[in-house]
């Protein structure tokens, strides 16, 4: 099946199963390999891209689905202002450890800190508790998206 | 395992009327990928249907409000419509999965997936919910209580499908409202005991009730006995002992590797008796 989106501002057409995932899509014909497989069941949130502005996980979304849609990874994030700004914060902090889970936190901190932007603890608690970081270094995440909220 | 993106309405009845293969309709896909990943749907024939704009959307009509099957959480968590006349709805559906699944997850899928523990479906079950039913010839109403027959089994025919969810208008008006999650975590959680309740109360007595609980049974129910057991009484006409053994009546708790059955009663049990003393 033919499906046309928009990956990171750029138009895109794949021929591809209509079932596939777009993790793998991404991954294996973009080699775009930021967006990572953690579970694969959508509890851990290291898959996570934008699609038409909203946080998914991209291990269960099909091809089908993204047809017409704006998909944004994050290195299409790291090129934004935003995206540099909250990259900065997250290298202030040190809250970067083995770096698996980054690429999705970085999705979902851009999400809630555009869509939102309160420097709201609980919100943001909130809003990063689909992904899961097993270093366990939320405290320093948290501080690195509530000192982007104050500096955007 | 066969694809099929039917361009409309017409040619989804089409395709589910002539084809009798076992089918699954897609729409968020949040379920089916894992149970295709796990291979629980193997040689199935996929229906895609989060396209079609008649299986979407939220409206008001006339006295009550009507949700496309394939309306995600995400939006029913920020509509206008919803917060204004279904505040606890809308709330409750916050500890739905986690925001990321919120976007992508619908109303529909987690009915007709038919887990026990589906979140959506005990707070619907206390609002009264009806099903609107759609096959190409035929519309049926049927309320949500009488959809499930067992462990995801519904009394859906092949050619049919869930078009929308329709709760009244005021199924909240009046109502002190109750609904608890109990399980290991916050986010993400797959409930252990799930309950949802409405009452009031008119000279100390509960003049209506209902409750619903998920995770305890097959599929979530109505707690059609111990409703009838507490209504008209006051807090101090209730017997607790009562209660539970209608309680052993109304559910059917298992031990899995979530939780243990004796657990998940007591539990139950405990809920019951926050909600009337709340």
């Amino acid at each position: 099946m033919k499906i046309s989106f928009k990956l990171n501002n750029k138009n895109v057409t794949i021929d591809t199963d209509p079932m596939r995932r777009l993790l793998d899509i991404i991954r294996e014909d973009f080699h775009l390999t930021g967006t990572k497989e953690g579970c694969g069941e959508g509890e851990c949130g290291a898959c996570t891209v934008l699609l038409d502005g909203k946080p998914v996980t991209s291990c269960l979304v099909n091809a089908v689905h993204i047809d017409g849609k704006e998909v944004m990874t994050s290195e299409g994030i790291a090129q934004e202002p935003l995206g540099k700004l909250l990259i900065d914060c997250f290298d202030e902090t040190n809250a970067v450890q083995c770096g698996f889970c980054f690429p999705g936190f970085l999705v979902t901190s851009y999400h809630y800190v555009k869509t939102d932007g309160e420097k709201n603890l609980d919100k943001i608690k909130k809003a990063l508790s689909g992904n899961i970081c097993r270093c366990t270094g939320y405290q320093k995440i948290f501080e690195s998206v509530m000192m982007a909220c104050e500096r955007n | 395992m066969k694809f099929i993106r039917p361009n409309d309405m017409e040619g989804l009845f089409q395709n589910i009327e002539e084809n009798n293969d076992r089918k699954y309709f897609l729409a968020g896909g949040t379920d089916i990928n894992i149970q295709i990943k796990n291979g629980t749907i193997k040689d199935a024939e996929i229906i895609y249907i989060k396209h079609l704009k008649e299986l979407n959307g939220i409206q008001i009509e006339k006295d009550d409000i009507v949700i496309g099957a394939t309306t995600n959480i995400s939006d029913i968590l920020n509509s206008k419509i919803i917060k204004e006349n279904l505040p606890f709805f809308q709330r409750s559906l916050e500890s739905f999965a986690s925001p990321l699944l919120q976007t992508s997850a619908t109303i529909g899928g987690n009915i007709a997936n038919g887990s026990p523990t589906a979140d959506v479906v005990p707070l619907l079950l206390v609002l009264d919910a009806k099903l609107e039913i759609v096959s190409k010839s035929q519309i049926r109403i049927i309320e949500l209580t009488n959809f499930f027959t067992g462990y995801k089994t519904n009394i859906m025919k092949a050619n049919e499908l869930i078009r929308s969810i329709i709760i009244p208008k005021k199924a909240e008006n009046g109502f002190d409202t109750f609904f608890e999650k109990v399980g290991s975590r916050k986010s993400l959680m797959i409930s252990k005991i799930s309950l949802a309740g409405l009452k009031n109360i008119s000279h100390n007595k509960f003049t209506t009730i209902k409750l619903a609980a998920g995770s305890l049974n097959e599929y979530p129910r109505r707690l059609y006995k111990i409703e009838e057991y507490l209504t008209d009484k006051s807090l101090l006409e209730i017997d607790f002992l009562k209660v539970e053994e209608l309680l052993n009546e109304e559910i059917t708790p298992i031990t899995d590797l979530r939780s243990d059955k004796e657990y998940r009663y007591h539990v139950c049990v405990n809920l019951i008796r926050t909600f009337l003393n709340e």
